[in-house]
């Protein structure tokens, strides 16, 4: 049982008197790390969340942002990664589930999904059977709401064999002045709208707020199933409810089931709540207990005026949505549940639904030092077998073995698709849209929290300027090892504070998200702290998106932003040399923001072809993938490439320092381009150009450094994931 | 204006990209999305659309389900009066289902759901979803799909090979292992068309990929040339 003994004794004396064993579970589950963030919340706050166009920042079920006068984007992110390491399919489905109602909570109409999956090396069997699951678990529940899958992550890694990360994010729009955002009232009903409740997911949150069990289908009974026919009959119904109005508050029945979306309204509200436990629909006979802790899927709950009970009964009755009357609001502060007449559970809401924080110690692992310090001296290897490598590693690989399973172009909405850019664009109307991404680097959050988490937020900056976009706002996941164990705690701090300072210095805020601890095996190790953000960029004309494949031959190669030998923590170091180890690459938030302003004017102008952030792999990756999906052949001249204390080839290629561009730009408009960056501060030159022939060709002045054929590299970076998968 | 039906069941989800696309078509279109409780024969419509998605979940067998509603049997009555009716994707499962189209579904070859963008070609266009394309066209649109490997006897497939309207997959863009690279198949005069590609998503060539042209919308112009009074 999670609860602890001084948590037993604090309720004794909240209530003065021994607890009910509902009212003990009730605690239990909300009081759990995933239900009350009771670790994670004095961190949180040093988030940067406000900003001009945050409309709700956290605090409900999801978050808003304007993204046009008059357009609201709302978006979240969540972690399935405890139900997803148990049973794969419906953990993943699941989490799907989740974050879709987590938009539905503000009257909003999801858009996309994204999913970012840190998942076990395709070579061991157990940790494949969870990636097809997982992917599979995503593409039933995804495809079958009518919700596009158009973007996310996807990174391998042995870390993650038996406890992968599933982190899913849901999109929606919403006109501002639609969200529904109502106070619910003393007297207001509440209801219960969706599956029949019944034993499936009990103490899931809490669950999950533990380590897995060294037998993990013990953990089964935690695990909920997914029904993604009645998800999308809840879409369309409060899609309904919300246009006529008839709605004045909406929360998910998520973790901690109906004690925690009750709790969690009257205390934020300052009311009480009367519930009747056996009013509700259930599925099979229930203890009252059961009802009150119940994750039965696909629920939620919807609070009305009384008077408007007849209208909304008669919309679940044409879409055939069940639903039961379970209580009303009252002024009272506490929540009281009977059932047949009899009280079971009287607890006071607020202390319910807010237990108070948790400090936990923090202190970095000893064995840290070593991997922080600079690798030595790397025996010299071919860069040209290095570069295959790297293209058909998974990490850097097509996933198109992922992103096929998905309806990415349910909506009619997707301009940009997975697999073309950098991040994902949606269009709105007939001109405006958003663009979406995910990104994290485990190792780099493994090695160095503080400055990978910085990176992830980078990353994802960059990711949504590649493609014409303006950054406005992210959300984050990070997931954690054990919060009690001061040496996992220390990854989690320091997670939260780099992403804390990268979100302030760009000045884009982080206005939600979620936390995932006890992220270790059942031997106590944790898996490779990751921190994931999402974001979402304004596109003003979809027209003018951008794509990362190369147009025409004949064009001149951009690079922007100065290569520092950056080698630490690469895919490179890992994939070639099997170091995971060394400095990760450095943040630099005023390079990042004054390169991004550069590309983002070389975009307006018309003047840039493709463009493609510098990212995983290095330089030559960057170029390689923008070759081989254009079909068009590249010269690249290293010699021009500008660096700073670069001393080796493989540094020039495979350095995954920050803040850098690749960019096609028509010959004729160079010497323009290049103008505009020398007025601007910026670093860049013209390193390559794109040929006729097939090939993509590396020189060093005079030398022939590698000459590849655009088929056998495009075979390689196709084939690199799909060949595990089959 | 002519009348179209989009008819929606319990899990469609294309219902609102077809009104949609069929607006970018022609803005002033006539098309509602018709909840299949609401759905009568006599509802005035000039053609019905019966859209993607998962209805009933599909759990069953795709478009098995919705195949046996009531909405469905007032669908087949419409048919026999001459209403044009096109079923795309899930809804092509439902005709096929309920007996109104030939042929039979299959999981893909793959065993996994498919999307992405395909070219298609014409063979014998005929009837109103096919009246501005000539046999031998290239139409380009997405598939999404898990279920969507079509499957014919020989002996039915000599039977329409000659006299039906087909879509074809190129031989080398066949998504699922469908039988002769079939996407879509009518009925003999063409009224009635299924096919697994999704046309409302190829309307606009913003949409379509790189190497890929918008393949949808001659299919919804068709339909509404086809349906101008007159005709």
């Amino acid at each position: 049982m999670p609860l602890n003994r001084e948590e037993v004794e604090e309720i004794r004396s909240i209530l003065g008197r021994e607890p009910t064993i509902e009212e003990l579970a009730m605690f239990e589950a909300q009081w759990s790390e995933h239900c009350s963030y009771k670790s994670s919340r004095r961190l949180l706050k040093l988030l940067p969340t406000t900003g001009r166009s945050v409309l709700i920042g956290p605090g409900r079920d999801a978050p808003a942002v304007e993204v046009f006068p008059g357009i609201a984007v709302v978006f979240k992110i969540e972690s399935h990664n405890h139900p997803s390491a148990v049973d794969p399919y419906n953990g993943a489905a699941t989490g799907i589930g989740g974050i879709v109602r987590d938009i539905l909570t503000l009257g909003a109409k999801p858009i996309a999904l994204l999913d970012m999956l840190y998942l076990g090396d395709p070579r061991d069997g157990r940790a494949r059977w969870l990636v097809k699951g997982i992917v599979r678990g995503i593409s039933d529940y995804g495809n079958r709401i009518g919700v596009p899958t158009v973007a996310g992550d996807a990174w391998f890694d042995s870390s993650f064999n038996t406890q992968p990360l599933v982190n899913v994010a849901c999109v929606g729009i919403a006109r501002t002045e639609e969200l529904v955002r109502c106070r619910p009232a003393s007297g207001d009903l509440i209801l219960v709208i969706g599956n029949p409740t019944g034993r499936d997911g009990l103490l899931g949150s809490s669950f999950a707020s533990k380590p897995l069990s060294d037998n993990p289908s013990e953990d089964i009974g935690a695990v909920q199933v997914a029904d993604p026919l009645m998800e999308k009959m809840l879409i369309d119904s409060i899609a309904e409810l919300v246009q006529r109005k008839l709605v004045k508050f909406i929360k998910d029945l998520g973790g901690g089931g109906l004690t925690t979306a009750v709790a969690e309204v009257a205390a934020d509200f300052e009311l009480g709540a009367e519930l009747r436990l056996d009013e509700l629909h259930l599925r099979t006979e229930l203890t009252p207990l059961e009802i009150l802790v119940s994750e039965s899927q696909e629920r939620m709950m919807i609070v009305i005026s009384r008077e408007k009970l007849e209208d909304v009964a008669a919309v679940l009755k044409k879409y055939d949505v069940p639903g039961s009357v379970v209580g009303f609001f009252d002024r009272s502060g506490r929540i009281r549940a009977y059932y047949k007449n009899g009280l079971v559970a009287d607890v006071p809401a607020r202390e319910l639904a807010k237990p108070r924080d948790i400090k936990r110690s923090s202190k970095p692992p000893v064995e840290l030092v070593k991997l922080l310090n600079p690798v030595g001296d790397l025996p010299e290897v071919p860069v040209s077998e290095a570069l295959d490598s790297l293209l058909s590693s998974p990490n850097v690989a097509s996933k198109r073995w992922i992103y096929e399973q998905y309806d990415h172009e349910v909506g009619v909405r997707t301009v940009l698709k997975p697999g073309f850019g950098d991040a994902a664009v949606l269009r709105l109307d007939d001109s405006r849209g958003i663009a979406v991404k995910g990104d994290a680097n485990p190792r780099y959050t493994a090695i160095d929290p503080f400055n990978g988490a910085a990176n992830s937020v980078a990353e994802c900056y960059r990711n949504l300027v590649a493609v014409g976009s303006t950054p406005v706002a992210f959300v984050d996941e990070p997931n954690a090892g054990n919060p009690e164990k001061p040496e996992h705690f220390w990854y989690f701090e320091m997670i939260v504070k780099g992403i804390a300072w990268m979100a302030s210095e760009l000045g884009v805020p982080v206005v939600g998200g979620k936390v995932s601890f006890y992220n270790e095996d059942y031997r106590g190790r944790q898996v490779k702290p990751t921190a994931t953000i999402v974001g979402v960029g304004a596109v003003e004309d979809v027209s003018k998106v951008k794509t990362m494949d190369l147009k025409y031959e004949g064009s001149a190669i951009l690079v922007v932003g100065h290569t520092y030998p950056e080698l630490g923590g690469s895919e490179y170091l890992a994939r070639v040399h099997g170091i995971e180890a060394g400095g990760v690459p450095a943040p630099r938030p005023s390079s990042e923001l004054r390169n991004a302003s550069y590309v983002a004017k070389l975009i307006d102008r018309g003047v840039a072809l493709s463009v493609h952030d510098v990212g995983l792999g290095g330089l030559a990756v960057a170029i390689a993938e923008m070759a081989i999906l254009g079909g068009v052949g590249v010269e690249l001249y290293l010699e021009r490439v500008p660096c700073r204390g670069c001393s080796r080839l493989d540094e020039v290629l495979f350095s995954e320092t920050q803040g850098r561009y690749v960019v096609e730009v028509r010959l004729e408009e160079v010497g323009g381009a290049l103008e505009v960056a020398s007025a601007s501060g910026v670093t860049a030159a013209v390193i390559a150009r794109t040929t006729g022939s097939k090939f993509f060709t590396a020189r060093w002045g005079s030398t022939t450094v590698f000459e590849k054929g655009l088929d056998y590299l495009r075979e390689l970076y196709e084939d690199g994931l799909r060949k595990y998968m089959v | 204006m002519p009348k179209i039906a989009i008819l929606k069941f319990p899990g469609t989800n294309c219902d609102e990209d077809v009104l949609r696309s069929l607006k970018e078509v022609d803005s002033g279109v006539k098309a509602e999305i018709v909840w299949h409780k609401d759905f009568r024969v006599g509802g005035g419509w000039d053609a019905v659309i019966v859209p993607g998605g998962f209805s009933y979940g599909d759990w069953l067998r795709a478009g098995a389900i919705a195949a046996r509603s009531r909405a469905m049997r007032e669908l087949a009555e419409a048919t026999t009066r001459g209403v044009p009716v096109l079923g795309i994707c899930n809804g092509f499962q439902i005709l096929v289902e309920a007996g109104l189209l030939k042929g039979a579904f299959l999981p893909n070859e793959s065993g996994r759901f498919i999307c992405r963008w395909v070219r298609l070609r014409i063979d014998n266009p005929k009837g109103p979803w096919l009246s501005l394309t000539r046999s031998g066209d290239e139409l380009h649109m997405p598939v999404a799909h898990g279920e969507g490997r079509y499957y014919i006897e020989e002996r039915d497939y000599e039977s329409v090979v000659s006299s039906s309207p087909i879509l074809r997959y190129l031989p080398s863009d066949n998504p699922n292992g469908s039988s002769y690279n079939i996407a879509g198949i009518g009925t003999e005069d063409g009224y009635v068309l299924g096919l697994m590609p999704h046309p409302e998503r190829a309307v606009n060539s913003l949409l379509a990929p790189r190497g890929f042209k918008p393949g949808g919308e001659v299919i919804f112009k068709s339909v509404l040339h086809s349906l101008k009074p007159g005709w």
